[in-house]
């Protein structure tokens, strides 16, 4: 298979099409805005009803949570994708390149690292443990990428790289929420939540923030990573789903048509507007119009996540198989989602914590198995983001919770029978790209055996505080008030990384 | 002419400086309602808890008033002109010109504040932390009811006399009564959680009795169903779940303490007791066993079993958890602003929070896997064997021998966890949990005091043949104290071995001994171990069969509930402020006290988690009963008095009805003895609550979200209780009670949480037709239909549930298989009139569902959605097939059974099914 031609072919027909959907897509929404936008003309304040009044900068004023509001200031993404790799992939082996490490392979960690350090299973003296992969420098800014992803090394000049990331939890539940929410404990409002709330969305017949699981579990921290927290629960992410109903009860009753649907809907807002007339309360003409959304969401959600009707080419660039739950549908389906104007897409793919404890959780075999699943796919999203021309308008992130140890895990003080690394906070890599990421830049970086960054070095508050910038916002500024203080996604901290925008 | 507008404007301003300058004479400048606004709003985020920009802080007394890096203080009392503090707010200089960065005061914040220097600088303290000692009813003075247009009758309530007084700020009043099916509708869901049946509306529309209304509320009140709708309210503040949440999430067997609450409000418990039987039950003299089930409230903390953890971090995380819980539930505080610096408005110490931390900082759980402790819930049998083991113990032991025998049997308590051993040699703490040592490895236990303690008890499992441990002091060579044999198991169990008394407190080191295994694998998996008394009465020829009961009793695994327990003194902590919030970094150590804002500690009351319970509701505490108060009033009006339901302090809104809030309080303390039953009969009584809910134009523009409380309550049920409703109005809902939590119908796929083999396993029979309260919850993974209604997933406490409306919601209740059934339900109630009687089906459908009569229009679109449908099913045989497996018909349901089903289905989607009104 050659990847590049693929992507040529898909360029020539995306051309040819492109102008005909842009048309009707923008006539659809159009007609749907002007309908809604009459309904709820001449009502003011927000639809929740205990909500706190959005930061200054964001205009409210409308009825609908969700409608479109502009940010601070003019945006260079309008959409995110988010590619979270659950469980916290192994740096040393992908993108940061330790050849000093090679030296130490099987030496014993020198106490000086170790010396008031806490590891999640290391005990006592581990040994070192050299990269497992194979390095080269690749494309024009001759970024360092691992044999153990051949696509990716050929797309590296759209990305860009922060090399000495850095956070501080080192277990999977706590980290997630940090990655996600800002915080380590529960009941923060995920990031995704946060965009939503200060941006809207697009598409009204879609969520604005949808999240996709792949690897047969979600993530560690469950569903709290795509939580709300204490914004309305209209912010939180809906998970779509592989089996099932994509969203949770959005198919009607089999022996219940789209006919017999519609008439059940226009006899409910029937007697709700007879109700509005006798009460007058303004939450009752919110509710029609959520009848009505949800009757299009019905129709607009199984088609945007059904990949079925997608072309062959499309399918041999991603590696997809309509109706399996895998990383490949979820990249494909994140490309339609964000294409269709949904905010906020968020991927887990769950089983990259690499302990050595099996084969399957081997850094240079399950570990491995991994990135081939992962490697493809999210080459073909760039790719395929840009032909359409909206990689320039969709950040991309990638990236886990925490990075692994330059050390081998020794769990239980004694020899592991696979090759493993521990977790570890103090260095990973995060990589960005699109959405006004200045690409083939690498920022920061960790001394000689990669256990610390020595330069450049970014927090998860940093990163939301970037991402947010990307989006329009000053980080400091999008704000909400709960229990009488102002709550944001970066907490205390956050500052703008401008080397990658 | 020029001139003259000039010679004019002097003497205007000149008589308006008079006029201004004689009504300040009047009124001096208060400080809490009219200068800390402005210090909140304008200073205090750069001179406040966290910042002290130059040296400067409006935050507390002394420091506003303490020297600056100036080297002078900035406030002069009674000198403004020399006050830089008043100066700085007018300089041209914008590098000087305060606030820094923004936008001036205005004239009028300044002059407020050049007032309260000029006038002495009188620092006060905010409203929220001084409870007056009595509030007078706003009666008018020669009453005669026929001044309030309600036919010559006085209010109900006092409630009204205040709510009366405020509507005249704004120039409104009451709207009229509702009608009586829309009062008793509102009163049922409110107070039981469930509408009124047909046959209870029309007794009560043809009860003539002029105290009708007041005889529903009565019997509502004692239903059994009132204690479910409150403790739903309740168990949101509590963080109840059914599982451990984090990664894990396993399974928490707690439901005992629901039961506990559904109980206490059926008993109208005062509000006073259920609190300190929830915080401190443990601590109470010989408490029962409902008063220790109730400290299960602090126990709904989270428990992280991910493997890798630090368990000391995660209990600190769950102290932590406990604390903000308990300022926010009983003192709406927001408490945790002080764990990494004093609060940025709120009158309270950085200290204060590691002060309050030490009262419960002395805990035995330790966020183990096993979250011990728990209170073992014996049988009946096994009971009868505890009290025969104690009846024979009596002859030979001591009261506090026989006490520490009963808490050992009923909580294993205390014993040391896996985690508590250091200096591992050979061997590890396998998932962080287990204590795994391998042949001839060691384990140290560090500083444990023995005194009397000569025996010891080890649970374990995993177990080969040929295992021994030896116990020695002092270093592993030591003096030996016992060595004996681990019986070979695979399943958890309890032995108890005799250990050479040994007094004084000693380093013990473990050493554990299996020849015949490989060097890599352990000789057993240690969960726990305890140091306790023999039983007395070796001397009795039965003390061995005893001996054998007491240790098979042990080795029983009853039902349980995690519960509280305190530390023994030996194994008491030392509470450090943590420097930053970071618990690893420890500064001083701090004695347990409270905040020096609020009401002193009780007089001779224990310093401990009791005493910190009584202070709580000691009647001086100026936040606890407005709290409550404030929070019911929210349940039945949407808002609260005071809003954020959340914080009353500093940051809350300023309160319109504050007099009323105190009323309230101090009503609900001195004159209902902490009832809530009756705080609740108060406010449903008033003529306020008995509003009609409709809103006018004039409503939607002078008040738009009642704050003055001129009309009745509208606003969306809560998740529960759409579920609860929908079940009644179809016949389907199961009136049983208590238990463990049930399994209604979820769609596949819902549960994929990590390394938990928990499975969603659909109850039978009844048990899906339960009320909301009893259903499964699972923290990660929340009922979805919950969620999104948004319901808590009680991972942390909610005060507070807002309210939102969505496509999700109206998915929901149009497809989920549950809400199916239950329109296939009432379609059924709807077909009994008859087939011909279409018109007359749908009328008591909706009577049914919102009790009361259908109006002409609502009728017509109904009626007309029936005739399609009907036709649809008529035609399409297949369709009326599905029907009847999709709304899971208990019998294949006809055209019209299935038109019907569909009506029915728009009846529990429409607004006014899902509002209260």
């Amino acid at each position: 298979m050659d990847i590049d031609k693929l992507a040529k072919e898909a360029q020539q027909y995306q051309l040819q099409s492109v102008t005909r959907r842009h048309f009707l897509r923008e006539c659809v929404a159009g007609i749907g805005g002007i309908a809604l936008g009459s309904m709820l003309g001449g009502l003011g304040g927000c639809s929740s009803s205990t909500g706190r009044p959005l930061d200054a900068g964001i205009a409210s004023g409308s009825l609908n949570p969700m409608a479109p509001r502009a940010p601070h200031f003019a945006a260079k993404a309008k959409r995110v994708i988010y590619l979270h790799m659950a469980g916290a992939p192994s740096q040393l082996e992908l993108f940061d390149y330790k050849p000093e490490l090679h030296k130490l392979h099987n030496k014993p960690c020198p106490e000086s690292i170790l010396a008031g350090k806490k590891f999640a299973f290391i005990r006592g003296v581990p040994k070192m443990l050299g990269p497992q992969a194979q390095f080269k420098q690749h494309g024009q800014s001759g970024a360092w990428v691992s044999d153990y992803l051949p696509h990716f090394s050929k797309v590296v000049d759209e990305v860009s790289f922060l090399k000495a990331m850095h956070t501080e939890q080192f277990n999977h539940g706590p980290a997630q929420l940090f990655m996600h929410t800002g915080h380590a404990r529960l009941g923060r409002p995920s990031m995704g939540s946060w965009v939503t709330y200060g941006l809207g969305t697009e598409n009204s017949n879609l969520p604005g923030f949808v999240v996709l699981t792949s690897g047969g579990k979600t993530p560690d921290a469950g569903k709290s990573v795509w939580g709300s927290g204490f914004l309305p629960s209209v912010y939180q992410g809906v998970q779509c789903r592989s089996k099932g109903d994509p969203v949770l009860y959005i198919s009607d009753p089999e022996g219940m048509g789209r006919d017999l649907k519609k008439q059940t809907i226009d006899a409910i807002n029937a007697v709700n507007q007879e109700e509005y007339n006798s009460y007058g309360d303004p939450e009752t003409l919110a509710r029609i119009a959520q009848y009505e959304m949800a009757f299009n969401m019905q129709v607009a959600v199984p088609e945007v996540m059904d990949i079925d009707s997608e072309p062959e080419y499309i399918h041999e660039l991603y590696g997809t198989e309509p109706g399996k739950e895998s990383f490949a549908n979820n990249c494909l389906l994140a490309r339609k989602l964000v294409e269709q104007g949904v905010r906020f897409v968020q991927l887990f793919d769950w089983g990259w914590d690499s302990h050595g404890t099996s084969a399957r959780e081997a850094i240079d075999v399950g570990f491995r198995d991994k990135c081939k699943e992962i490697d493809r796919p999210m080459t073909a999203l760039l790719m395929d983001l840009k032909q359409r021309g909206l990689l320039d308008e969709t950040l991309v992130v990638w990236g886990g919770e925490f990075g692994r140890t330059p050390m081998q895990e020794n769990r239980d003080d004694k020899d592991m029978p696979f090759l493993g690394r521990d977790h570890h906070t103090d260095a990973y890599t995060v990589w960005l790209a699109g959405g006004g990421i200045k690409p083939g830049v690498s920022y920061g970086e960790t001394d000689d055996i990669g256990f610390s960054g020595i330069g450049g070095r970014t927090s998860v508050n940093d990163l939301h505080a970037t991402m947010l910038h990307l989006l329009g916002f000053d980080h400091e500024r999008l704000i909400y008030e709960f229990q009488g203080r102002p709550f944001r996604l970066t907490d205390v901290g956050g500052e703008l990384i401008s080397a990658i925008v | 002419m020029l001139k003259k507008i000039g010679v004019y404007s002097v003497i205007g301003v000149a008589i308006l400086l008079i006029g201004v300058f004689s009504l300040r004479q009047e009124k001096r400048v208060d400080f809490s309602t009219e200068v800390k606004p402005i210090l909140n709003k304008h200073c205090i985020s750069c001179h406040g808890g966290v910042k002290k920009n130059g040296g400067f802080s409006l935050l507390f007394e002394e420091e506003a008033f303490a020297a600056t890096e100036s080297g002078e203080p900035a406030i002069r009392k009674g000198d403004a002109a020399h006050s830089s503090f008043i100066q700085r707010l007018t300089e041209d200089d914008p590098e000087l010109r305060m606030p820094y960065n923004a936008a001036p005061l205005s004239d009028d914040e300044i002059d407020v504040l050049r007032r309260w220097v000029d006038e002495g600088a009188e620092w006060g303290s905010h409203w929220a932390y001084a409870l007056p000692e009595s509030v007078p009813v706003p009666k008018p003075r020669f009453s005669l009811g026929a001044l309030f247009g309600g036919g010559g009758s006085q209010f109900p309530s006092n409630i009204d006399y205040f709510i009366k007084e405020r509507h005249g700020d704004v120039g409104m009043g009451f709207s009229p009564e509702a009608e009586k099916e829309t009062l008793l509708r509102r009163l049922h869901l409110d107070i039981v959680g469930l509408p009124p049946t047909p046959d209870q509306v029309g007794a009560f529309l043809n009860d003539t009795r002029k105290d009708a209304y007041e005889i529903r509320v009565d019997s509502l009140l004692a239903s059994p169903h009132f204690g479910e709708r409150w403790a739903s309210w309740w168990l949101d503040l509590a963080r109840y779940a059914d599982s451990k949440g984090y990664e894990r999430d396993g399974i928490r067997e707690i439901w005992s303490y629901r039961d506990w609450v559904i109980k206490a409000f059926n008993a109208n418990m005062p509000f006073d007791q259920f609190t300190i039987e929830q915080l401190a039950g443990d601590l109470l003299p010989e408490p029962t066993k409902d008063q220790l089930i109730a400290t299960a409230f602090h126990r709904n903390t989270m428990n992280n079993d991910e493997g890798g953890t630090d368990n000391e971090e995660f209990r600190v995380a769950a102290v932590m958890d406990r604390l903000n819980t308990t300022y926010q539930v009983w003192l709406s505080t927001t408490f945790e602003c002080v764990q990494c610096h004093s609060h940025t408005y709120d009158p309270f110490k950085f200290e204060e929070y590691y002060k309050s931390y030490a009262f419960f900082n002395n805990t035995r759980d330790e966020d183990t896997y096993g979250e011990h402790p728990k209170l073992r819930l014996y049988g009946a049998a096994e009971q009868q064997q505890i009290d025969s083991i104690k009846t024979w113990l009596s002859q030979y032991a001591t009261s506090d021998q026989l006490a520490s025998v009963s808490l050992f049997l009923t909580t294993l308590e205390p014993k040391y966890h896996a985690h508590y051993c250091d200096s591992l040699e050979n061997g590890a703490l396998a998932d962080t949990k287990w204590l795994a040592m391998r042949n001839g490895g060691t384990a140290r236990m560090k500083a444990i005091t023995l005194d009397g303690k000569d025996a010891f008890y080890l649970n374990y499992f995993g177990a080969a043949p040929g295992g021994r441990m030896e116990i020695r002091a002092g270093s592993p060579t030591g003096r030996m104290l016992a060595d004996f044999a681990i019986p070979t198991t695979q399943a958890s169990q309890v032995i108890s071995v005799p250990m050479e008394r040994l007094s004084g407190v000693h380093d013990l080191y473990l050493t554990f001994r299996n020849p015949s295994i490989s060097p890599a694998q352990a000789v057993a998996m240690v969960e726990w171990m305890a140091f306790q008394p023999r039983l007395a009465g070796a001397e009795d020829p039965q003390y061995e069969e005893k001996m054998a009961d007491f240790v098979e009793l042990l080795n029983h695994q009853p039902p349980s509930v995690p519960i509280m327990v305190e530390n023994p003194p030996d194994m008491a902590r030392t509470t450090h402020v943590f420097e930053r919030g970071n618990w690893l970094v420890h500064g001083e150590a701090v004695e347990p006290a409270v905040p020096e804002v609020l009401n002193d500690f009780p007089e001779g009351a224990p310093v401990n988690r009791l005493g910190f319970a009584q202070w709580i509701v000691s009647k001086d505490n100026p936040l606890t009963a407005r709290t409550v108060v404030n929070r019911l009033w929210a349940q039945l009006y949407g808002r609260g008095l005071v809003e954020p339901l959340g914080d009353m302090g500093t940051q809350s809104t300023p309160p319109i009805h504050r007099e009323l809030l105190d009323w309230l309080a101090l009503e609900f303390m001195h004159g209902m003895d902490w009832r809530v039953k009756d705080l609740l009969k108060e406010m449903v009584m008033a003529r306020t609550y008995r509003q009609s809910s409709t809103i006018d134009d004039r409503a939607i523009e002078k008040d738009p979200a009642n704050e003055y409380f001129a009309r009745g309550p509208r606003f969306r049920l809560g998740a529960e209780q759409i579920r609860d409703q929908s079940l009644a109005v179809s016949g389907l809902l199961s009136e049983k009670m208590y238990g463990p939590s049930v399994m209604p119908h979820q769609p596949e796929g819902v549960w994929m949480t990590v390394y938990s083999g928990a499975e969603w396993r659909k109850s039978e029979g009844e048990d899906q037709y339960r009320r909301g309260i009893y259903t499964f919850m699972k923290r990660t993974s929340p009922y979805p239909s919950f969620v999104t209604f948004d319901a808590s997933s009680r991972e942390v406490c909610v005060v507070d549930r807002i309210r939102t409306n969505t496509p999700l919601q109206a998915l929901t209740t149009l497809n989920d298989p549950v809400y199916l059934e239950a329109a296939y339900h009432l379609g059924k109630r709807m077909a009994q009139r008859g087939k011909r009687e279409i018109d007359a089906g749908i009328t008591h459908g909706y009577q049914v569902a919102m009790q009361r009569s259908l109006a002409a229009e609502k009728k017509e679109a109904l009626r007309k959605l029936y005739d399609e449908a009907y036709a649809y099913y008529s035609a399409n045989a297949d369709a009326l097939e599905q029907f009847n497996s999709e709304f899971r018909t208990t019998e294949p349901g006809d055209a019209s059974i299935a038109a019907f089903s569909v009506v029915a289905n728009a009846l529990i989607n429409l607004d006014e099914f899902l509002t209260k009104s």
